[in-house]
């Protein structure tokens, strides 16, 4: 058996631990810059404000009855954290799938798989405070479906469990879904499915599977399989391995000045080379962008080079200097909006080895970013950075409404009142 | 004349690791090495779960009388059942707040230590619950100073 569980509403509910008057409250959460809404309370869902709206386009009228926050990703990511390790404890295996669902293997455990459920949806909200839901069936597919079927119960805890793939209330239940709602089913699968007459996720998984794999692929009729109840598919079918690592960010307001645009690449680079050592790759290739606002007037400007490191690296200075290098020969006295720093080619890290030519990465050079990644990750991002980086730099994200980093800061931490 | 440099120790980050032996210059391991032990980490002291624990700033001296103070550092850990005595953060009014629980006549209530607030009866599984408070961490006067400079005399 499989389970996915997910947690309800995943950033306003990290929102209201903290701030439990946003409790029953219209409460949306917005993207990167402040500059739309990315997630939404169930109150806000109910007020009709559509996801990814514009901020600015919200009316003045509903803006007023709403509660607007800044996405606060170190907070999120925290909460999740949390909430894998209390369930991680209670299964055999846990993959996580994004920031606010995973998917649990239950392979080998005999239970009442109700009882299992209840429990393991009551111990997040007991111990991080978290809502969530799980479906339990025999594949990932199906479990995938079972948790929206959960989510849809008035009741609490939102357990759905299905014990075998033709239990009478999943054929219903297949019978009246949509072969698009079936995980890794899109939009334009859907349309060939229908062309074929294949109307529903009952009918999907009736057409006989040589049938599939002649006019659509393996992962299909795999999917079909799934729906059958047959594990076939791990995460690895759906996830496509990391093969570039992208930092950009909007500017709060448009920058001309070269030295800030410069700052602005150092920060990023020192991301880029954080998130590739973290996965333990080095990149083959280094690109830089930069463009101006083109909703404004002013000529649009898009600029984007690429050029080969003198060896695969993963150090940021060495990152930094080939980034610096395009952006000399990029830029404009414009007004830029955006600036973003693209690795590619990425591999696995090789072992550092003395080799032949010249310029293959030193020994010390990587022992000198472990010392880095070490000193940014006990003392903070700010305790060590590649050249000045101002904390008011222009180029920051507007978070306007941030929520504090609850659980991460200690100068952040809740106030609590005594009565 | 020339000068030959003298390499300092050899490798730039020396092995910490609690494997590794001490050796004295004859090579033998030092005796106190069957003796060793981690140090005390107050961390792991007073958070016993981290995936339940969180820290909470005090605000307000109401219950000054009790020991816990405005500013005081609170440990809070979700996965405790609350039960009379203990010291609890609920949510009263869409605000975190923290109150005693105490038990009369086989009931449970809430107790403000604020004057003119009453006592407010508790479920078992009421859901203005928000965590049970194990430790209130309160700084003394000393706390962040500097400590002497060796050449002052004492």
């Amino acid at each position: 058996m499989f389970a996915l569980i997910d947690c309800n509403n995943f950033y306003a509910a990290c929102e209201r631990l903290f701030e439990p008057r946003l409790e029953g409250v219209p409460v949306g959460v917005l993207s990167n810059n402040d500059g739309c809404v990315i997630a939404r309370s169930e109150e806000f869902k109910a007020l009709e404000i559509p996801m990814g709206i514009p901020t600015h386009k919200i009316e003045p009228a509903l803006r007023r009855r709403v509660v607007l926050k800044s996405s606060n990703y170190t907070l999120y990511g925290d909460l999740s954290a949390r909430a894998q390790q209390v369930l991680a404890r209670q299964v055999p295996t846990l993959e996580p799938y994004s920031i606010d669902e995973c998917f649990l293997d239950l392979r080998g455990m005999q239970e009442d798989w109700h009882a299992l459920g209840a429990r393991l949806v009551r111990s997040v909200m007991r111990e991080v405070g978290l809502p969530v839901s799980i479906g339990i069936a025999p594949t990932r597919t199906l479990a995938k479906l079972a948790n929206r079927q959960a989510k849809a119960q008035s009741s609490r805890p939102q357990v759905c469990v299905w014990t075998h793939a033709d239990a009478p209330e999943l054929r219903t239940y297949l019978k009246r879904l949509s072969p698009r709602e079936v995980w890794g089913v899109g939009e334009r699968l859907n349309a060939r499915l229908a062309g074929i007459g294949v109307l529903t996720a009952a009918a999907l998984r009736e057409t006989p599977n040589s049938e599939l794999r002649r006019h659509f692929s393996v992962v299909l009729a795999r999917t079909a399989a799934e729906l059958n109840g047959y594990p076939c598919l791990s995460m690895s079918d759906l996830e496509t391995p990391r093969r570039s690592i992208l930092c950009s960010r909007s500017f709060g307001r448009p920058l001309r000045d070269r030295a800030a645009l410069a700052g602005a690449l150092r920060h990023h680079c020192q991301r880029a080379g954080e998130k590739l050592r973290r996965d333990a790759m080095q990149a083959s290739a280094i690109g830089v962008y930069l463009r101006t606002n083109p909703h404004h007037d002013t000529p649009y400007h898009h600029a984007c080079e690429w050029t080969a490191l003198p060896f695969p690296s993963a150090d940021t200075q060495q990152l930094n200097r080939a980034a610096q290098r395009l952006l000399a020969r990029l830029w404009q006295p414009l007004a830029y909006q955006k600036l973003g720093v693209m690795l590619s080619d990425l591999a696995p890290r090789q072992q550092s080895q003395t080799t032949l030519f010249d310029g293959a990465e030193p020994a010390r050079q990587e022992a000198l970013m472990h010392v880095w990644d070490t000193i940014r990750a006990r003392y903070g991002r700010q305790a060590l950075t590649l050249g000045p980086q101002p904390a008011d730099a222009s180029w920051q994200m507007n978070s306007a409404y941030r929520s504090a980093c609850y659980t991460t800061r200690w100068d952040e931490l809740p106030h609590v009142r005594a009565r | 004349m020339s000068m030959t440099p003298i390499a300092l120790a050899a490798s730039t980050s020396a092995p910490a690791s609690g494997d590794t032996l001490t050796r004295g210059a004859s090579g033998f391991p030092s005796p106190a090495d069957d003796y060793r032990e981690a140090p005390l980490d107050l961390h792991h002291h007073l958070v016993r779960r981290p995936a339940s624990t969180f820290f909470m700033r005090l605000e307000g001296d109401d219950h000054r009388h009790a020991g816990l103070y405005h500013g005081d550092l609170l440990v809070i850990d979700r996965a405790i059942s609350p039960r009379p005595g203990h010291w609890l953060v609920v949510v009263i009014d869409g605000e975190l707040s923290v109150l005693r629980l105490e038990r009369r006549e086989a009931r449970l209530y809430l107790a403000p230590s604020r004057p003119g607030l009453a006592r407010m009866p508790f479920e078992a599984d009421d859901d203005r619950l928000w965590g049970v408070i194990c430790y209130a961490i309160h700084a003394l006067p000393a706390t962040g100073e500097e400590p002497a400079s060796p050449s002052c005399s004492r």
